[in-house]
């Protein structure tokens, strides 16, 4: 076996020695796989590729059996990934997008960082809350009556001008407003009527909050006769003169409707 | 740290407590905030407002 590896060996000889019956060349000891020499003749390249060969997928000489085959493909074969690639084949990066890195600038404790953005937050909700707030009930002022309205709401009369047993009538609110001093007989005979036999049964102190003074608005309530009494007798009338809102003011000097 | 900390734990940890939180300072921030306008408005016109120069002309009975 030895002298055969011996045989084996590469040696310098003429590529054609003699032609098989095919018409192949005969060479058995060619060997296509040999490499430049390893010498300074390759400038520090290391072991490369013969320059004068032509790249295997142009075709070239192959070695079958003990013949020598040389191929030229005259249509170079698709070139097929037999193994999957990713996009490159450097080592893969844990931030493919390639965002900055702000890891420098991040505080190592967002315990504050936190607090501060839930304040902003709340702030935030307290400004808005407040603003809305003060729309809506802006909003409500507008319908409300406005000062000079109010003032027109309100009459005052000076109460010491009318002498008992007197009538004053004042416009109230456009109406008339009837203000009676009314002398002890009348207060007495008011109250002794048997009310609850009238059309609209009202005691006399539900009527007046003091007995000397009859407030009384002076539309007949049926709307068709200017009245003398506040309570309804007889007639047409269904209920009794209205009595507006009042009250007295300035220790009973005056009288203030609305 | 301790101070952003507490504050976290009291206001902001449970939505209720942030949300009354929210609530009683919009009331509170509207009240002061009114108060505030209304005295910087009084003294950017002092004397030119009628309960300024009301002693002028009205006397007290």
């Amino acid at each position: 076996m030895a002298s055969f590896q011996v045989v084996k060996k590469a040696v310098s000889l003429g590529p054609t020695v003699r032609a098989l019956p095919s018409g192949i060349p005969h060479a058995p000891l060619l060997n296509l796989a040999v490499r430049a020499p390893h010498d300074a003749h390759a400038h520090g390249h290391g072991v490369q590729p013969r320059s004068d060969v032509a790249p295997r997928w142009a075709g070239g000489a192959s070695q079958v059996g003990s013949g020598l085959v040389s191929k030229t493909f005259s249509t170079i074969p698709p070139t097929i990934n037999h193994q999957q690639r990713l996009m490159h084949t450097s080592v893969s990066l844990k931030n493919a997008n390639e965002t900055p890195d702000f890891s420098a600038y991040r505080h190592s404790n967002t315990d504050s960082n936190r607090a501060l953005s839930y304040f902003m937050v709340g702030s935030m909700g307290v400004i808005s809350a407040s603003a809305a707030k003060s729309s809506i009930s802006e909003f409500l002022q507008t319908m409300a009556a406005s000062a000079d309205v109010l003032a027109l709401a309100k009459v005052e009369v000076e109460l010491a001008s009318i002498p008992e047993g007197k009538n004053v009538i004042i416009k109230w609110r456009g109406k008339p407003v009837f203000i009676r001093h009314r002398t002890q007989d009348e207060i007495n005979e008011a109250r002794t009527t048997d009310w609850k036999g009238l059309r609209d049964p009202e005691s006399d102190d539900a009527r007046v909050k003091k007995p000397e003074w009859l407030v009384m608005l002076g539309v007949c309530t049926h709307l068709g006769c200017v009245p003398i009494a506040g309570r309804i007798r007889k007639g047409p009338a269904p209920l009794n003169l209205e009595v507006p809102q009042y009250e007295f003011s300035e220790g009973d000097e005056k009288l203030v409707i609305g | 740290m301790a101070l952003s900390n507490s504050l976290y734990n009291t206001f902001f940890k449970r939505n209720s407590v942030f949300v009354t939180t929210v609530f009683m300072g919009a009331f509170a921030f509207g009240i002061g905030f009114d108060t505030g306008v209304t005295k910087f408005y009084d003294s950017w016109n002092k004397g030119k407002q009628w309960k300024d120069i009301r002693h002028k002309y009205v006397e007290e009975s």
